[in-house]
């Protein structure tokens, strides 16, 4: 029976999300790291919640119009520069990277129809994100305005179409970027570009806050693009707080209007070049000559390093979160001219701030440190190794990236906040340090729950998965935290402030080297009762 | 008579409430090529998996070269070498670059190494390709770098399964050809297939196994006996249950006209 075109697409998407919702549900069949994810996602939201109503109410009491009306549409950016991260992977991984569409192009489907279908399911999967980030943001921003209802369906009625605005443009992108640029680098290059992109595009327009002066009464953020979906955003949200419908509904009026015809547009220019840039981009791979000279001799271990890193350094969707950590160092050193005045720059607060950049690079290494094995893992558990070797390399695999990065990323900060090379030694151990506990909590994880079928190594680490280790990395990072305050208030001013951060540090040091004794153990175990 | 290189002793393995493997023992000796013949999901795979040290048995026991592959996992899998019905290699890496990946973690010597690898590559006929990306190689191409490895560090004993799938007529033919090759040196051959020509022509010994259980164990010439049927493949579907014609023919008839 031939179904027209509309009843194909409902059809199809129905079942593409059912599949997904099995896909995820079969994939994490613990109820414990379930019961723990869910907590621990409430606890964010509740989080978000409360802090945006606590702030909006301080701002609100303070008179602080000028903050209220614009730090909605910059909270909107922050969002649009992390979910471009996503989004962007996304796009490319439902469109080519899928496994299923091999199948799907064979069948007497419309590419219409499988293009719209998939668009929905990338979507929905953003709504996820939203529904976990933003609202929160939301309500806690109506709530602290005291908003009226009507306010409450505007923002959220906007805030549902919003990620579909962003999905199209990224889709669009993707698409039409197959077609131009040589299918074989595309693919891999695309990654690079969706995270050097939106680094560089944040950090130009954070850079405006560096002129941010005065009193908070007549405080005013910068102009956000006002070409930015987020922006709109913003001023749906500024408008429907302040209890202004005729702007808020504009605003409303705007978006409604982009993502019924845009993303239409969107999709229709993808759906007519996705056929031939797809076969174009699954063509037979170049053979590509390399040396083939047979190196020397290296012990197992050191041959799986040299494999694990020959293999990064070859998969540039791999080097994504180490471009997107050094973008961060620029966000912070810019972000450094605003905090300043507000937050005194203290050898402590960079080396937090060092620290969180240090979890966030070690979190991917870490926990696909195994997984990223792929199919290819009977070859190690087939192979005379113990799960001690096997657990070693791939710890010093995944921290000779992250140390790297992390020592950059620290000297790099030290430099720009201009401190003495002292300072910027205690920021490179404590990067060290913190990127160490992060990847033991992220190789114990991946030996807990690997993840050795996946489509494409990006899409490893997705929710419950990405939850656990980060929350571990930062609970660590609050804790060593804690030892650096208080050793900054007991050692004051001793040795010009070193005492108390060589104080700190060696606490640090052996609240790792605990993590890293008690992770290992459990990581051994686990590869030595892996099955496939 | 030199001891078994394998034994498989009441070998059980579940996943759940499901029996893959359900109390199965043979022993394959030195110098023999043993077959393993069964329909899908009958438990071949299984079973090499846990002679490989990629699943653990449930119950039961299986020794390599002498060695418990549960309690002394290392020194058996330093014997064998081991070819999966789905040979997935890394393909970010050159074929020269994987094989000697291979020789380190079997810690071979550098200059034997680098013998080794040349010799395989160039009976496999991949020494013009061996600087290419494993990515860019066909599935055929893939089977034959699966094969270098598992033959790399001239172990004792093999585990072949499905060996074949994906080789072309010459390629399988020297396949076979080292298969026989290695066992005329003392070595132990135990491989999976489901062509019967394969297993009537190579095999020392063949056991047909099906859900999880041996139904039939013997060579060739005493199973056909045995069943009263000329040819391996009637013994296999006999003993396995092939279809009825009629069957076929209901599942296939021609759609009725309007």
């Amino acid at each position: 029976m031939n179904r027209g075109a509309l009843a194909q697409t409902w059809v199809l998407t129905c079942d593409l999300i059912r599949f997904r919702i099995l896909a995820s549900r079969r994939d994490w069949t613990s109820r414990t790291l379930y019961v723990v994810a869910t907590v621990a996602s409430t606890a964010l939201v509740l989080m978000i919640f409360g802090g945006t109503y606590l702030g909006v109410r301080a701002l609100v009491a303070a008179h602080a119009t000028g903050l209220l009306v614009s730090i909605a549409a910059w909270a909107f950016l922050v969002y649009l520069f992390t979910d471009l991260f996503i989004a962007f992977g996304q796009a490319l991984n439902d469109m080519y990277l899928s496994s299923d569409m091999p199948i799907l192009l064979v069948m007497p489907l419309r590419a219409s129809s499988l293009i719209v279908a998939k668009f929905i399911l990338g979507v929905a999967q953003n709504e996820v994100y939203v529904a976990v980030f933003l609202l929160p943001f939301v309500l806690g921003y109506l709530l602290g305005m005291a908003a009226p209802l009507w306010a409450y369906a505007a923002a959220i009625a906007g805030l549902a179409f919003f990620p579909a605005i962003l999905y199209a443009g990224l889709a669009t992108i993707t698409i039409v970027a197959l077609r131009v640029i040589p299918p074989r680098v595309a693919k891999e290059m695309l990654w690079v570009i969706g995270a050097a992109v939106p680094t560089g595009f944040w950090l130009l327009n954070f850079a405006r806050f560096a002129h941010m002066d005065g009193d908070i009464n007549s405080l005013h953020l910068p102009s956000a693009p006002s070409w930015l979906p987020s922006t709109w955003m913003g001023q749906l949200l500024a408008y429907s707080g302040a209890g202004d419908a005729g702007h808020a509904m504009a605003w409303l009026g705007l978006i409604a209007m982009v993502t019924f015809v845009a993303c239409p547009i969107g999709l229709a220019v993808v759906s007519a070049g996705f056929v031939e840039g797809w076969s174009r981009a699954a063509a037979g791979k170049r053979v590509t000559a390399m040396k083939s000279g047979v190196p020397p001799t290296l012990s197992p271990i050191a041959a799986i390093v040299w494999k694990d890193i020959s293999i990064v350094l070859r998969s540039p969707q791999l080097w994504f979160n180490h471009i997107a950590s050094l973008g961060f160092i620029g966000y912070l050193l810019v972000g450094h001219q605003v905090q300043s005045p507000i937050l005194p720059l203290t050898i402590q607060l960079a080396m937090l701030q060092i620290g969180f950049v240090a979890v966030l690079d070690s979190l991917n290494p870490g926990m696909t440190a195994l997984s990223l094995e792929h199919k290819s893992i009977w070859l190690l558990l087939s192979s005379p190794l113990t799960p001690r070797q096997l657990f070693t390399a791939k710890i010093i695999s995944a921290y000779a990236q992250t140390g790297l990065i992390t020592t950059i990323a620290a000297i790099l900060l030290g430099a720009g906040y201009q401190l003495g090379v002292l300072q910027t030694g205690a920021l490179v151990i404590f990067a060290l340090l913190m990127s160490a506990a992060a990847i033991c909590y992220g190789v114990e994880f991946d030996t807990r729950y690997p993840s050795f079928d996946w489509e494409n190594p990006n899409a490893i680490n997705r929710g419950v998965r990405m939850i656990l280790p980060f929350l571990n990395g930062l609970l660590v990072l609050a804790l060593c935290g804690s030892f650096l305050a208080a050793t900054r208030v007991g050692l004051h001013g001793a040795w010009n402030g070193m005492a108390a951060v060589l104080l700190g540090l060696v606490w640090c040091g052996l609240v790792v080297g605990w993590i890293a004794v008690r992770t290992s153990h459990e990581a051994v175990r686990n590869i030595a009762g892996l099955e496939i | 008579m030199l001891p078994p290189l394998v034994v498989v002793d009441r070998l059980t393995k579940r996943f759940g409430e499901a029996t893959a493997v359900d109390g199965i023992s043979f022993a394959v000796a030195p110098g023999e090529i043993f077959g393993f013949l069964g329909p899908n999901g009958a438990g071949k795979t299984t079973t090499i998996k846990i002679l490989t040290g990629l699943l653990r048995p449930t119950s039961g026991r299986a020794t390599v070269g002498g060695f418990d592959i549960t309690t002394h996992p290392v020194e058996a899998k330093r014997l064998f070498g081991y070819v999966p019905d789905e040979p997935a290699l890394y393909p970010k890496l050159t074929a020269v670059e994987f094989l000697n990946f291979i020789g380190d973690i079997y810690e071979m010597k550098t200059a034997h190494k680098q013998a080794r690898i040349r010799e395989l590559l160039a009976l496999f006929e991949l020494d013009a390709d061996a600087g290419g990306l494993l990515e860019s190689f066909s599935h055929g191409m893939r089977q034959k770098v699966a094969l270098c490895a598992a033959l790399l560090h001239e172990p004792k004993i093999y585990f072949l399964d499905e060996p074949t799938v994906g080789l072309d007529p010459k390629s399988a033919r020297l396949l076979k050809d080292i298969v026989r090759a290695l066992t005329r040196a003392g070595g132990a051959v135990m491989m999976s297939t489901h062509i019967m020509e394969i297993a009537e022509s190579l095999c020392d010994r063949v056991a047909i196994i099906d859900h999880g259980r041996i139904a039939a164990l013997g060579t060739v010439a005493q199973l056909r006996e045995l069943r009263g049927r000329d040819t391996l493949e009637e013994v296999f579907l006999h003993l396995t249950g092939g279809f009825e014609d009629r069957r076929i023919a209901d599942i296939f008839r021609e759609p009725a006209r309007a």
